[in-house]
């Protein structure tokens, strides 16, 4: 068993026409047990710049912490808001800090820049910065996800083309992964807002009054 | 081999822990109380490495207490389960970390009731019920099962008594004692199963 | 003048008197005032800047108003110097208890934290005290918004209303007549600031060149802290009569 692979997670972006998206799964596991099926691993870090992680859920939560500690710092030091590329560095180089005793996650960083134009990329546990200009993944379905997303991504969608996209490649990959899934969240950023929207994925609602017979909750909903 | 369980109901918290201390093969005391109440409306329950549960727990507690008392206002349980988190993340990047299993429940009289589940390795998430041990394996799917978020005391009971009975009937250890203690915006008490 | 008791911090005049932190008080009144007025809806801080030369590059940033967290602003009357560097901790201070506990510090937690700090310096061997007064603007769930006042003896204080710096003691008593204790608003606060500033500055020479401010409120339970445009200022003296519009002055 890898420790990479102990909590279980999914999470991809993609870049669009004047917007980027950046999806997770929102499973919590022990391995094969499901602890929550409400764990967000994305992150907002300015109004336009978004971090996903996806790994040991430790770790997530804790860099959660660490950036959003660093980027407060930076927010009131330089009285401006971190431009997506500068944040890349940021969590590359702390990171990288920890080489010799790493963190065990992946991120994932979408944002609009300053001029708006979209940027993403991905990285591995010490901060080597992978620069995308289609798509990036990361996480348990990170292969499945990389199949979905050369077969359905193409350049210059619309934000709701783009948010069609990514969830259909999101969800599609974590159908065939026992470790990721539980629903999901889409966030698409465009230069004034961030769209967020919950996805079901074959799981369970108990929340739902709609869902009666508690046989048939495993349904394709 | 040990049973903490939690489930949060309507306007309460419920948890479940088992009462026994083990070494080895053999079971050393049949009345260990595996909880431990951070402020008035905090409680700890945890399981793991002896000797590491009893001292986490213990420094935690004294610790939210001391800032009840620095600071006259109490935290929330959010802030505690933060806290304890942020205790048990540090730990474990060093030589000696801290190998213990918690559930944190609360009432907080803004936000209501409320369980945080964290792990050994400190991952946190807040649930509608949780399970540690062994028995999360037969206790999560029924649960899952039959939970409601407004789910009313007695009826929680009564699905904590199946959670019970079920250990008896499938699991190899046996289990022969719970404690049950209750959260709500009165305080912490302890009931009756 | 006795020599023997003031050039040491950590020594008690023959009268019980700390003089250092005493003079860091006394060169406290002579700086740039600054008033904070608490009301039901939020609060309002106003810095007078002092102007030293004409050909002084004035900086984008605020210079006697800072933020130092979502929930908290605060304004300095003082050595610059030594506030950069206070602020500078509680910022610090602010983040890492949001580490620990993943909320925002009470207010008057972090007045208490930067109390400390200020009262280490009156006592330890060799070092002057800060110079520096604050008065602090926050808010946080369990006492709503609350206005705090802090000196270099390290003693602090929530205030309804009050000033420091230069002719501290007449704000004070305008304040203290006007304020009013129940249903007080921003308008009314911003009007109150407004009137004491009227009274205390040379109302020739205020305008958006010499004067910052700032407020803090809640938008749909958001707290939200707005530092004010130089032209928002100097649509705010002419609405209060604190200075004359151009066009009365063309008159």
């Amino acid at each position: 068993m890898s420790i990479m692979e102990y909590n279980g997670a999914a999470v991809v972006a993609m870049v669009g026409k004047n917007c980027v998206a950046i999806a997770s799964d929102t499973r919590l596991g022990q391995q094969a047990m499901t602890i929550d099926t409400n764990f967000q691993k994305v992150f907002p870090v300015t109004d336009k710049t978004m971090i996903g992680m996806a790994g040991l859920a430790t770790d997530v939560l804790t860099l959660r912490d660490r950036f959003r500690y660093k980027v407060n710092m930076y927010k009131l030091k330089e009285e401006r808001t971190i431009e997506p590329q500068t944040f890349a560095h940021m969590v590359s180089a702390a990171l990288y800090e920890k080489r010799f005793g790493p963190y065990f996650i992946e991120p994932v960083i979408a944002g609009m820049d300053k001029r708006n134009q979209p940027f993403i990329c991905s990285m591995d546990t010490i901060g080597c910065i992978n620069f995308a200009k289609d798509f990036v993944v990361a996480g348990n379905a990170g292969g499945g996800l990389y199949g979905m997303c050369e077969s359905l991504w193409e350049p210059d969608l619309e934000p709701e083309d783009l948010f069609e996209t990514i969830s259909q490649a999101l969800l599609n990959a974590v159908d065939r992964n026992a470790l990721s899934g539980w629903g999901a969240v889409v966030h698409i950023i465009t230069p004034d807002q961030v769209i967020t929207r919950q996805l079901k994925s074959r799981m369970l609602d108990w929340a739902d009054p709609t869902v009666k017979d508690k046989a048939v909750r495993y349904t394709r909903l | 081999m040990e049973c903490l369980m939690g489930l949060v109901g309507k306007d309460f918290v419920i948890t479940v822990t088992d009462t026994m201390a083990i070494r080895s093969i053999t079971v050393l005391k049949h009345d260990e109380d595996k909880t431990r109440e951070l402020n008035p409306h905090t409680l700890i329950s945890y399981c793991g490495e002896a000797g590491d549960t009893t001292n986490f727990a213990e420094y935690v507690q004294k610790n939210v207490k001391l800032y009840g008392i620095r600071n006259n206002i109490e935290l929330t349980p959010g802030a505690t389960a933060n806290f304890v988190r942020r205790e048990l993340a540090d730990s474990l990047r060093t030589r000696s970390a801290y190998q213990v299993n918690l559930l944190v429940s609360g009432y907080d009289h803004k936000k209501g009731p409320c369980l945080y589940w964290i792990d050994h390795l400190s991952a946190l998430a807040q649930v509608p019920f949780a399970a540690h041990g062994y028995c999360a394996y037969y206790c999560i799917s029924l649960m899952d099962r039959h939970y409601h978020p407004d789910i009313s005391l007695d009826e929680a009971m009564g699905l904590i008594r199946q959670c019970l009975e079920e250990l008896h009937r499938r699991f190899i250890i046996n289990m022969p004692r719970f404690v049950a203690k209750v959260v709500d915006k009165d305080g912490i008490r302890v009931i009756d199963l | 003048m006795s020599r023997r008791y003031d050039s040491r911090t950590t020594i008690f005049s023959p009268e019980g008197r700390l003089y250092q932190v005493e003079y860091a008080m006394e060169a406290i009144s002579h700086a740039g005032t600054v008033i904070g007025v608490l009301s039901d809806e939020g609060i309002v801080l106003a810095a007078e800047r002092r102007v030293t030369s004409k050909l002084l590059e004035v900086g984008l940033s605020s210079e006697k108003l800072y933020v130092i967290n979502d929930h908290m602003i605060a304004g300095v009357a003082g050595i610059t110097s030594d506030a950069n560097t206070l602020i500078e901790n509680a910022r610090v201070q602010a983040q890492q208890y949001y580490l620990s506990y993943g909320e925002e510090i009470p207010a008057e937690q972090l007045v208490q934290r930067l109390c400390d700090l200020k009262q280490g310096y009156t006592q330890y061997g060799g070092l002057r005290p800060f110079g520096v007064s604050f008065l602090y603007a926050g808010y946080d769930d369990h006492f709503g918004f609350q206005l705090y006042h802090s000196d270099p003896s390290g003693n602090y204080a929530g205030w309804k209303a009050t000033c420091i710096g230069a002719n501290y003691s007449s704000a004070q008593s305008t304040l203290k007549q006007d304020y009013k204790e129940d249903g007080m608003t921003m308008k009314d606060a911003i009007a109150l600031v407004m009137k004491v500033l009227a009274k205390i500055m040379d109302t020739n020479s205020l305008s958006s060149e010499n004067l910052e401010m700032a407020t803090l409120t809640l938008d749909a339970d958001k707290v939200v802290h707005r530092v004010y445009e130089p032209k928002e200022i100097d649509t705010l003296l002419k609405e209060h009569d604190v200075i004359k519009s151009s066009d009365d002055m063309m008159e």
